[in-house]
């Protein structure tokens, strides 16, 4: 097979896309209507139903939310004029606004917060809330799948350097160099090795995985096949949280799409390799998220971490190398094989590259998705682009990467966003959860709420993470009570240390730093007597 | 519905191949055929795929998702994560258990009201689950709301 074959055939897919589209759309007004988990939970679901009823003349469009949460439900219409206008919050008992924009009577966007989307840097995000979710004509079209092709015609050690060159780190909170991984994997003799794509996102205060596989699935599913193409893999599982069912509808009927125009499955775009694609559903919990975990529970056994190593890349699904990577890394890596390694480079703060999604949310008046390049400091996050506290509130504690990591007062606000951690009390970037309390919240509720998420979720694998997490809570408690002295202060910071150095995965390695870091910045408040 | 051995094990036999892996996605199966995991399923299953029942109940039981337990006929979970926290769900939960009265027995055959970790709706927060169906920016009026009419359907 050529290479020329391969460009060919992938231009051709596009032009055909853009021909059926330009045939079907000529003329007609266009409403896109953002229905995506969050959306669907304020009616969109509804709203689109209603739209698609009454106006059979428009071309409807089911896209994924944008990741502007606070102006769910958002409805974009291109009026018979062509002109386009963003409407946000807009209810189904009411459509007369999205009639007025369609025949050109007004033309006001109704935007909450204006900047909010411009003001970030959207790849992995790009196109989420504008693209058809359930065309695959609409991703092509927007450049899609032209990085798959190109990838299959160079080696696949040339995608791995540029991969590695691009210096992105695992974005589902491991931060690993992914072209490392890769190279690993492919190193390992094996008859068969595996892709797995960790859409379980289990952690409280995360919402990107959902967002992306509602909004740009095909992203997914093509950075997933440059992978397996560069680890040598022909198995590609995506694993999906059990709840996301609105996701996993959205990617099976994209790998269905992707099938269907030869894209995946046997021979894909002609290159000889073969992507096998299949879905999986996690069952809840946190670990479900851990890479030992998830394949024990693809392997049919209890949701529980395996001893490392071996490492998945040497023996994983099956005992045969096995690739997992998050689906934000992965729907950042057609950026990086089209534009190359430089242009991803660029992005960032020179040590550290690329874009990570923060999921905003808490007291701030546009909580949602924001996607700014690594170096992008927290007040930048919570004040310019998610609008600061509401009127009247100030910022108080900052949870800061999920109950594994730990929280921040609003004197850390300056602290800019990087791999791993932000702090040395156990305050890590994560998947990038970032929940801001306001000040009427009390430390010792907030620590204790993320103690108890520990204790609820340790699956009793490891002695000390099993005891440890249940018996920090009551000691938390012993302090709320003001029953705690100087001694069990220390006694706390030692098991909370113990239970990190002493546990197998990473719920257990991390389950003391929200009380690390809380006694940290908040010692004084932790361990205050209870006024009465 | 499927009531009798049987035919789930002729329902098991089209749908999963015989090999361990299988496992989950037919619990999963069982878990939407009948709300929850059944004893008697959970043997036939393990028939199925080769797999000891205790195994089957061992694995099934480290799964927060999956119900070993009917849970009745309205399911309600609240988010109890910080930002729905931060939002005012202790409140909706405080409210939703006075309301259905949850504890002292009268109404549990119909009612099953719990917290959630996490809705993962947190631009959205407060957030409950009525019957697999989430709903977000909530009030404890709205949230009762709610849960009434879902009871009423």
């Amino acid at each position: 097979m050529t290479d020329v074959s391969l460009q060919t055939r992938s231009k051709e897919l596009v032009s055909r896309a853009k021909d059926r589209l330009s045939v079907a759309r000529a003329g007609k007004p266009s409403v896109t209507v953002q229905v995506g988990h969050c959306g669907a939970s304020v009616g969109a679901s509804e709203l689109a139903a209603a739209i698609t009823d009454r106006y059979r003349d428009a071309i409807v469009a089911i896209a994924g939310c944008d990741g502007a949460c606070f102006a769910a439900p958002t409805v974009i219409v291109t009026s018979r004029s062509g002109h386009t206008h963003r409407l946000e919050r807009v209810s189904s008992a009411d459509l007369e606004p999205i009639a007025r924009v369609l025949n050109d009577k007004t033309g006001a966007d109704t935007t909450i917060a204006p900047d909010f989307i411009t003001a970030q840097q959207r790849i992995a995000l790009d196109g989420c809330g504008t693209l058809d979710a359930e065309s695959i004509g609409d991703y092509l079209v927007h450049g899609g799948y032209s990085a798959l092709a190109r990838a299959l015609q160079s080696d696949p050690s040339d995608v791995i350097h540029e991969v590695k060159d691009s210096r992105i780190r695992g974005r589902g909170g491991a931060y690993f160099p992914a072209g490392l991984k890769w190279e690993s994997a492919r190193g390992f003799a094996a008859s068969q090795r595996y892709m797995i794509v960790n859409c379980e996102e289990g952690e409280p205060g995360l919402f990107k995985d959902r967002h992306l596989m509602e909004g740009v699935p095909h992203r997914i599913i093509e950075g997933a096949c440059i992978a397996a193409y560069a680890s040598d893999a022909t198995d590609i599982i995506f694993y999906i949280n059990a709840e996301a069912n609105l996701s996993a509808q959205r990617m099976e009927t994209a790998i269905q799409h992707a099938r269907e125009l030869g894209l995946i499955g046997e021979n894909a775009l002609g290159s000889g390799y073969d992507f096998n694609i299949e879905i999986r559903r996690g069952a809840g919990g946190y670990v479900c998220g851990e890479e030992t975990t998830l394949i024990n529970t693809v392997e049919g056994y209890r949701r529980e971490p395996r001893i490392r190593p071996p490492y998945p890349v040497e023996s994983g699904l099956w005992s045969r190398p096995t690739v997992i990577n998050n689906a934000e890394t992965l729907a950042s890596v057609p950026f990086i094989v089209s534009n190359g390694a430089d242009a991803y480079t660029q992005i960032g703060d020179g040590t550290d590259t690329g874009t990570k999604i923060i999921n905003l949310s808490g007291a701030v008046r546009c909580p949602g998705l924001i996607e700014v390049p690594m170096g992008t400091t927290l007040r930048e996050i919570i004040y310019d682009i998610g609008g600061g506290p509401p009127e009247g509130s100030s910022v108080g504690v900052i949870g800061v990467g999920g109950p594994s990591s730990g929280v921040f007062p609003s004197s850390m606000l300056d602290t800019p966003i990087k791999p791993g951690f932000l702090h040395e009390s156990g305050v890590m970037l994560g998947a990038g959860a970032v929940i801001v309390m306001d000040d009427t919240m009390d430390p010792l509720s907030v620590v204790r709420n993320l103690a108890q998420y520990n204790a609820n979720e340790s699956c009793g694998k490891c002695t000390p993470c099993r005891e440890g997490t249940p018996r920090m809570v009551e000691m938390i408690d012993s302090m709320a009570e003001g029953k705690a002295t100087q001694d069990d202060v220390d006694e706390l910071s030692n098991l909370a240390r113990l239970v990190n150095n002493a546990s197998l995965c990473g719920l257990g390695q991390a389950a003391g730093n929200p009380i690390l870091s809380g006694l940290h910045f908040f010692r004084d408040e932790l361990t205050a007597k209870p006024k009465s | 519905m499927i009531t009798d051995q049987n035919t789930l094990r002729r329902e098991l036999r089209a749908k999963f191949p015989r090999n361990h892996g299988q496992l989950l996605p037919a619990l999963h199966f069982l878990q939407h055929e009948f709300g929850y995991l059944p004893d008697w399923a959970m043997e036939v299953v393990g028939w199925h795929l080769g797999i000891p029942a205790s195994e089957v109940y061992g694995a099934a039981t480290s799964y927060t998702e999956l119900r070993i337990e009917d849970p009745g006929d309205t399911v309600v979970r609240v988010c109890t994560a910080l930002s729905c926290v931060v939002a005012g769900s202790k409140d909706i939960l405080t409210a939703l258990e006075s309301e259905l009265g949850a504890g002292d027995g009268a109404e549990e055959a119909v009612f099953t009201l719990e917290e959630t970790p996490c809705g993962f709706l947190c631009g959205m927060a407060p957030a409950i689950e009525v019957n697999g169906r989430w709903h977000g920016r909530l009030d404890t009026k709205s949230a009762i709301e709610l849960v009434r009419s879902a009871a009423h359907d």
